[in-house]
C-alpha cells in the first residue's frame, strides 16, 4: 500500500472526469476512483491478471484506433482518455454477456448464487435482450465433487479461472486446472488430486456465478433475503473481518470482509464454519441445578453464592469481547475483592501458513490488557483446580482441558456460576447457568494477536433470557450493592477502557471503528413471516444445519461431455 | 354579583318579559366520521349559531394508512396496488396517473395501443366516479331512486372493468411501459352496449333531478365558490370548472390520445352545487364520446414496450431461457431500476388534477412518492364555501366536491 502511494501520480480522464492515480494502477481501479464501474468477471484485486473474460474491454486514447483494451490488464498512462460508455464498448459488453449465457443452464430458481450473481447483474445492466440461441445447450457435470467442502457445477461456470488462480497463488495448493477447449472447457481437479484445503471456501466467494458451492450451506438460504452484518471471526486470534449473513435471527454463513491489513480478501474454512457455534446447542434460558430456572432467581442465587463464599475464583474466557471481559473483571476486582483471575478459553490448535493461528481464541490480547488495567493477575487455567475455591464464576464455558473431566470437577465445587452461550458438559454440571449472548447478538470489540482492536456489530436480537456478558456482570454487581449502570456496550467501553494501560489500543475509537457496511436483505419482511407466508411455513427453513450425507449421483447416466473428454 | 349575573339580572328586569332577549351562545356539533347524511369517513366540527354555520372544521385521518411511506419500501411495480386505494371509485385513473409519472421519469414512450387502452379505462372510470357522486348527492338529499339508477349504471361499467382487469374496484391495471393485457375478445361490443344503457340511466337521473324543484332548491346558490377563490384554494376538476375556469389537464396538457379525440370541457357559471352537479352529467356525455372515438381510432399493435429493463420478459422466455429467467428475477426481486431524478406528472382524474411527485435514486424502489390528491384542496375550501350558510347546505356541498377519503388521507 505504502509503496503504491509513493509511486508518481498519473493523470487520466475517465468518461470526461479527470483523476490522478499512482503509476501502474489498472484502468478498472482508476475508473473506480471517479465512481465509474467497469464490469469484470475474471479480474480480482487479490489475484493475478488473466484478462480472459473480456468484459472489461474499454476504449482508450492510447490504443490503436478501433482497438478495445482490457481494463484489468492495461496500466494507466499519462494523459490517457478512458471511455467506458461508447456504443462500441456497450456493444462489446452486450456481446460478451450474450456469449456467456449461450450455454448457461436455466438455473436461477435453484441456484444459491441468485441475488448476488454477477452474471445476473451484468445481464440486466448491459444486455437485457432475449436469447438468439435456438439449439441445445451443452450439458456438463452439475455435481462435480471437488473435495470435502466444495461442489462444482460445471454448467454454470463461465471459465474466469479465479478459482484456479486462487488455489495456485493464495492457497498455494494448485489442484485446480482448466481442461478441454472451447465450449467443452471445464474446471476440474488434476487427476488424483482432491480439493482439500483450509482455504477452499474462498473460491466459492470468488466465483462470480453459482458454479462453486459450499457444501455447508448449499440449498439452505436465498442470498437476496440475507442481511449481511459486519462482524469479526472468532475462530482464532487473527480476527479476520467478516460479514455475518443472517435471516430472521438465524446465521447462515460467514464471508470475508476486505481488510488489507488483517486478512486481505480471505478467511480460512476453520473460521468460516465457526458460525455454527452461534446457534448449535445454544443456552437460551437460565438454569439452576440442571433445571430451567427464571433468570431473576438464578441471578439472585448467583450473587448470593458469590458474596457468601469463603474462597472465590473468577475465570474469564478469551472468547468474550473486551467489553464483557472488562465488566467481569470489574466484578472480580471490586465486587468480589479478588486480585487474580484465571484464564480459560479454547485449547490451542495447529497454525497454518497463512491466516489460522495456534491460539483459537479471538480476544486473548484483550483480556490481558483488561487484567493489566484492573490490576488483576492472570493465572493459567490449570491452576484453578488446585486452588480449591468454594464458588467459581465461569465467564464463558470454553475450556482448554478435557471438558468431561473438568465438568466432574465443576460438579464437586459448592457453587459454580457459569455464563454459558452453548450447552456443554461444563454448563450441564454448573449449579447456576446464566445464558450468554454470542458476538452475533451483542456488539463489542475483539483485540487480535497483533493488538489491533476491531469492532463487531450486533447482527440480530437475542432469544430467551440471553444477555451479554457485561449485562450479567453489571446485574450481579448491582445485587452486591454497586451502582454501575451501563446503557450499552459503548458505555461499558467508555467507562472502563479508561483503566486500560495508556495507549493500549492505539488510536482506536469505539464509534468511528464501527464498520458501516450493513447490507440489508432485498425484501424486509413483516415479523413472524417467511417469504411473506404465514408463520406455519417457518419450519420449512432449517434452523440447524442438517447433517446431510454427501450424495454423489451415479456417473453412468450423468456426464454428457463427449467421450474421451478429460473431465469425464 | 358577577358581571354575567348582573347582565342576566338586567335582561330579566326589562319592562316586559316578552321583550327579553334569550341569552344564546353558539353550539358546537360533531358531524361524522360516520354520518347518515354524508358519505366518506371524515369528521366535521361544526359551530352553529342557530342554524347558521359559523365555523366548520374538517378532521381527516380516519383512513390514513401511510401510503407515501409504504411506497418507499416496495418496488415501483408494487406501488401500483396501493394506488388503487387512493380514489377507489376510479382506480384506473390512479393506476395510469402513477404509471405516467414513472414513465416520465424513465423517459419511456408507451405504444400507441396502450395509450388508447389507458384513455378508455380512465374515461370508463370517470363515468363511474361521476355516477357515484351524482347518485350519492341525490341520495343524501332524500332522492334515493336516483342513487339506485346511478349504482346500476356504475355496476355495469365495473363489470366491463372486471372483464378488462380482473377486478371491479382494485384494478392494479397497467404496467410501467404500457398495459399488461389487451382488450378481451368481444369487449368493445360489450362496452358500446353498456354505454347505451348507461346513457339511458344517466338521462333518467337527469330527468329526475335536473328540473326537480326540491333538488334545485337545495342545490342552486348553495356551496358558492367564485372563480378567483376556486383558483386561490387550489381547486381543480369539476369544482373549478363549475366556477367558470376553463382548466382541464386533458386539454391544457394533453396526454395519451386526448389531443386527437374530439371532446368538450363543460363549464359552469355560478360555482354552486347545481353547476357542479350539472357539469358531472355533461362530462359523462363527453367521456362516452371519447371512448367511442377511441374504439374507432385504435389499431392492433403492441400494448407494452419491448425493453427488458422495464418490462417482464414474456413467460415462454422465463421458463425456457436463462436470459428470460434473469430478467424476471431481477425485475421482481430488485425492482425496475428507474433512472435517478425527480419529476412531477399530472393527469385529470374525475375530481381534478391528480399529481405525482416522484424521486428516484436509481434503485428499484422509490426514494420518495408524493401524491397530490385533488380532494385535499377541495376539502380545504369547504369552510370558505359554507361559512354563513345554513347547516342543510353542508350536505349537498360536501357531496358535490366529492372528497374521497382514500386519496385525501392516503
Amino acid at each position: 500500500m505504502s509503496a503504491a502511494e509513493q509511486k508518481p501520480l498519473v493523470n487520466v480522464v475517465v468518461d470526461g472526469k479527470p483523476t490522478a492515480v499512482p503509476a501502474g494502477t489498472n484502468l478498472i481501479e482508476a475508473a473506480k476512483t471517479v465512481g465509474v464501474h467497469i464490469p469484470h468477471y475474471c479480474y480480482h484485486p487479490g489475484l493475478s491478471i488473466a484478462a480472459n473474460c473480456r468484459m472489461c474491454l474499454v476504449e482508450v486514447s492510447t490504443a490503436p484506433p478501433g482497438k478495445l483494451v482490457p481494463g484489468c490488464q492495461i496500466p494507466v498512462a499519462e494523459g490517457q482518455k478512458i471511455t467506458t460508455d461508447s456504443p462500441r464498448v456497450k456493444e462489446q459488453q452486450r456481446a460478451v454477456e450474450e456469449f456467456l449465457l449461450l450455454h448457461h443452464p436455466v438455473d436461477c430458481a435453484i441456484c444459491d448464487q441468485a441475488g448476488e450473481c454477477t452474471l445476473q447483474d451484468y445481464f440486466q445492466e448491459y444486455d437485457y435482450r432475449p436469447t438468439r440461441f435456438d439449439t441445445k445447450k451443452w450439458m456438463k457435470n452439475k455435481r462435480k465433487d471437488l473435495g470435502p467442502t466444495i461442489y462444482l457445477d460445471q454448467e454454470r461456470c463461465i471459465m474466469c479461472t479465479r478459482c484456479v488462480r486462487f488455489m495456485r497463488e493464495v492457497a498455494e495448493d494448485p489442484v485446480l486446472g482448466v481442461f478441454g477447449r472451447g465450449t467443452t472447457e471445464v474446471i476440474d481437479t488434476f487427476p488424483g488430486k482432491v480439493l482439500d484445503n483450509n482455504y477452499s471456501g474462498n473460491i466459492v466467494d470468488l466465483c462470480p456465478v453459482g458454479a462453486l458451492l459450499n457444501k455447508d450451506n448449499r440449498f439452505r438460504a436465498r442470498a437476496y433475503f440475507l442481511t449481511a452484518t459486519p462482524s469479526v471471526c472468532t475462530g482464532c486470534s487473527r480476527g479476520c473481518n467478516t460479514f455475518l449473513d443472517h435471516f430472521q435471527g438465524v446465521p447462515y454463513r460467514y464471508r470475508p470482509r476486505e481488510n488489507m491489513e488483517v486478512n486481505e480478501h480471505w478467511m480460512c474454512d476453520h473460521g468460516r464454519l465457526s458460525y455454527h457455534q452461534l446457534y448449535d446447542d445454544r443456552m437460551l434460558e437460565a438454569a439452576m441445578g440442571g433445571k430451567p430456572a427464571k433468570a431473576g432467581d438464578a441471578l439472585l442465587a448467583a450473587a448470593k453464592a458469590l458474596r457468601d463464599a469463603s474462597a472465590k475464583a473468577v475465570v474469564v474466557s478469551p472468547v468474550l469481547s473486551l467489553e464483557d471481559a472488562m465488566a467481569v473483571m470489574l466484578l472480580a476486582k471490586e465486587g468480589l475483592g479478588l486480585d487474580e483471575v484465571f484464564v480459560s478459553g479454547r485449547g490451542d490448535g495447529a497454525a497454518d501458513f497463512k491466516l489460522l493461528r495456534e491460539d483459537r481464541n479471538p480476544n486473548r490480547k484483550g483480556i490481558e490488557l483488561a487484567a493489566q488495567g484492573f490490576g488483576l493477575k492472570l493465572r493459567p487455567f490449570a491452576e484453578l483446580t488446585k486452588s480449591k475455591p468454594t464458588a467459581v464464576l465461569l465467564a464463558g464455558v470454553d475450556v482448554p482441558l478435557d471438558e468431561d473431566s473438568f465438568a466432574s470437577w465443576v460438579a464437586n465445587v459448592d457453587t459454580v456460576v457459569a455464563l454459558a452461550a452453548n450447552q456443554t458438559p461444563v454448563s450441564a454440571s454448573a449449579k447456576i447457568v446464566l445464558p450468554l449472548a454470542t458476538h452475533a447478538e451483542s456488539e463489542g470489540t475483539f483485540v487480535n494477536f497483533d493488538g489491533r482492536a476491531q469492532r463487531f456489530l450486533r447482527a440480530f436480537g437475542a432469544n430467551g433470557a440471553v444477555k451479554a456478558g457485561w449485562q450479567w456482570a453489571t446485574e450481579i454487581l448491582a445485587e452486591l450493592g454497586f451502582s454501575y449502570r451501563f446503557g450499552g456496550a459503548f458505555e461499558v467501553f467508555d467507562e472502563l477502557a479508561k483503566r486500560l494501560p495508556a495507549g493500549a489500543l492505539g488510536d482506536f475509537d469505539w464509534v468511528k471503528a464501527a464498520p458501516r457496511a450493513v447490507v440489508k436483505g432485498v425484501t424486509p419482511l413483516p415479523g413472524g413471516t417467511v417469504d411473506g407466508r404465514p408463520p406455519g411455513f417457518r419450519e420449512l427453513i432449517p434452523l440447524r444445519t442438517p447433517a446431510t450425507p454427501v450424495v454423489e449421483l451415479g456417473g453412468g447416466s450423468f456426464p454428457r461431455l463427449p467421450s474421451g473428454h478429460p473431465a469425464t | 354579583m358577577t358581571k354575567q349575573q348582573d347582565n342576566l339580572a338586567g335582561e330579566l328586569s326589562r319592562d316586559s318579559i316578552l321583550d327579553a332577549q334569550i341569552p344564546s351562545k353558539t353550539m358546537t356539533l360533531n358531524m361524522g366520521p360516520s354520518h347518515p347524511a354524508s358519505h366518506g369517513t371524515v369528521r366535521f366540527l361544526v359551530e352553529l349559531d342557530g342554524e347558521t354555520i359559523v365555523k366548520i372544521e374538517p378532521e381527516i385521518g380516519f383512513l390514513h394508512r401511510g401510503f407515501e411511506k409504504s411506497c418507499e419500501n416496495v418496488t415501483w411495480t408494487q406501488c401500483l396496488p396501493y394506488t388503487d386505494r387512493l380514489n377507489y371509485v376510479s382506480a384506473l385513473c390512479n393506476n395510469f396517473g402513477f404509471l405516467n409519472a414513472v414513465e416520465k421519469l424513465a423517459q419511456i414512450e408507451i405504444p400507441e395501443r396502450a395509450k388508447f387502452i389507458r384513455t378508455i379505462g380512465a374515461e370508463l372510470h370517470r363515468i363511474a366516479d361521476h355516477l357515484t357522486a351524482t347518485g350519492a348527492t341525490a341520495m343524501e338529499l332524500g332522492g334515493f331512486t336516483a342513487f339506485f339508477y346511478a349504482i346500476e349504471a356504475r355496476d355495469l361499467i365495473w363489470d366491463r372493468v372486471a372483464e378488462l382487469t380482473g377486478a371491479r374496484l382494485t384494478t392494479t391495471f397497467g404496467r410501467i411501459g404500457g398495459v399488461d393485457r389487451d382488450l378481451p375478445e368481444g369487449w368493445i361490443r360489450k362496452v358500446k352496449d353498456t354505454l347505451v344503457r348507461v346513457a339511458e340511466l344517466r338521462d333518467e337521473i337527469s330527468t329526475m333531478l335536473t328540473h326537480n324543484r326540491i333538488f334545485i332548491d337545495r342545490m342552486r346558490g348553495t356551496g358558492l365558490m367564485t372563480a378567483d377563490d376556486a383558483v386561490n384554494y387550489g381547486f381543480t376538476g369539476p369544482a373549478l370548472r363549475a366556477a367558470g375556469v376553463d382548466y382541464d389537464v386533458r386539454k391544457a396538457h394533453p396526454y395519451w390520445v386526448y389531443d386527437r379525440v374530439d371532446f368538450g370541457v363543460p363549464l359552469g357559471t355560478h360555482g354552486d352545487n347545481y353547476d357542479r352537479y350539472y357539469i358531472r352529467l355533461d362530462e359523462m356525455r363527453e367521456s362516452d364520446r371519447i371512448i367511442r372515438q377511441c374504439f374507432d381510432m385504435m389499431e392492433p399493435g403492441p400494448i407494452i414496450i419491448d425493453d427488458w429493463r422495464y418490462v417482464l420478459p414474456p413467460k415462454p422466455h422465463v421458463y425456457s431461457s436463462i436470459e428470460g429467467v434473469i430478467g424476471h428475477f431481477k425485475l421482481i426481486m430488485e425492482g425496475i431500476e428507474i433512472p435517478k431524478g425527480e419529476t412531477y406528472s399530472y393527469t385529470e382524474s374525475p375530481n381534478g388534477e391528480l399529481g405525482w411527485y416522484l424521486v428516484s435514486d436509481g434503485s428499484g424502489r422509490p426514494y420518495k412518492v408524493h401524491c397530490r390528491a385533488p380532494g385535499i384542496q377541495l376539502l380545504g375550501g369547504l369552510e370558505h364555501m359554507l361559512t354563513g350558510s345554513i347547516l342543510p347546505d353542508f350536505v349537498p356541498t360536501f357531496d358535490t366536491i366529492n372528497m374521497i377519503g382514500g386519496e385525501v388521507e392516503q
